[in-house]
């Protein structure tokens, strides 16, 4: 498999995706977008072992190894401390702890508030993957990947 | 670490794209080693060796 069809299939099953997510909205029903992210994702996985035309070596891996690991280094202490907050707001009303200044005087029990930490998952997983994409060029640069030929 | 494969390249006349392939990398690579801005896996450096005839040490010096 070429590289340009292993594109061309990520964006079809991006969009593929995107129907799941709202057919999961329309019937009520996460598992739907749940299992077919899962599927979408593997799907992809498997193409990517399949693509012929990218030569990869111990450079170039050693440039996604090192990225991953910067991003993954970030982004646990990000999650972490976004999820820390979260659980302030959760514990604090049942539990009687004071609220502290500034949040929401309300908590919103009557609204899918768990879905809204969706949403805020989603948006640092997004952030991540720029974080990602920078330590790659990082990385890349460092390890001479747009340099010059001498010859 | 320096290392000297430009200089055993030019002696066999061959184009970092060429030695790459013998190689079984990128030419990126090669590029990237004779620059030393990569240093390469001791497996990759027997290779290189190996491929020349001589001893890592003659390649490869380290500083």
């Amino acid at each position: 498999m070429k590289q340009n069809t292993f594109y061309l299939l990520a964006g079809i099953t991006g969009l593929v995706e995107v129907g799941l997510f709202w057919l999961s909205v329309d019937l009520h029903n996460p598992l739907i977008i749940t299992a077919g992210f899962i599927m979408g994702v593997g799907l992809l996985y498997v193409a990517r072992l399949m693509i012929t035309d990218v030569a990869e070596d111990e450079r170039s891996r050693l440039i996604t190894q090192k990225a991953g690991f910067r991003t993954l280094e970030v982004f646990w202490v990000i999650f972490f401390a976004v999820s820390l907050g979260t659980a302030v707001i959760g514990f604090s009303t049942p539990l009687g702890i004071p609220r502290p200044r500034g949040f929401p005087r309300e908590f919103p029990r009557d609204q899918p508030y768990l879905g809204y930490f969706g949403i805020l998952q989603m948006v640092l997983l997004c952030c991540i993957a720029f974080l990602y994409i920078a330590f790659r060029v990082y990385y890349a640069r460092k390890y001479g990947e747009w340099d010059t030929d001498e010859e | 670490m320096k290392n000297r494969i430009k200089v055993y390249r030019a002696m066999r006349d061959l184009t970092q794209e060429a030695l790459a392939q013998e190689l079984k990398v990128t030419r990126q690579t090669i590029l990237a080693i004779e620059k030393g801005k990569y240093d390469p896996s001791l497996e990759l450096a027997f290779k290189i060796a190996r491929f020349f005839g001589v001893s890592i040490e003659d390649i490869f010096l380290y500083e």
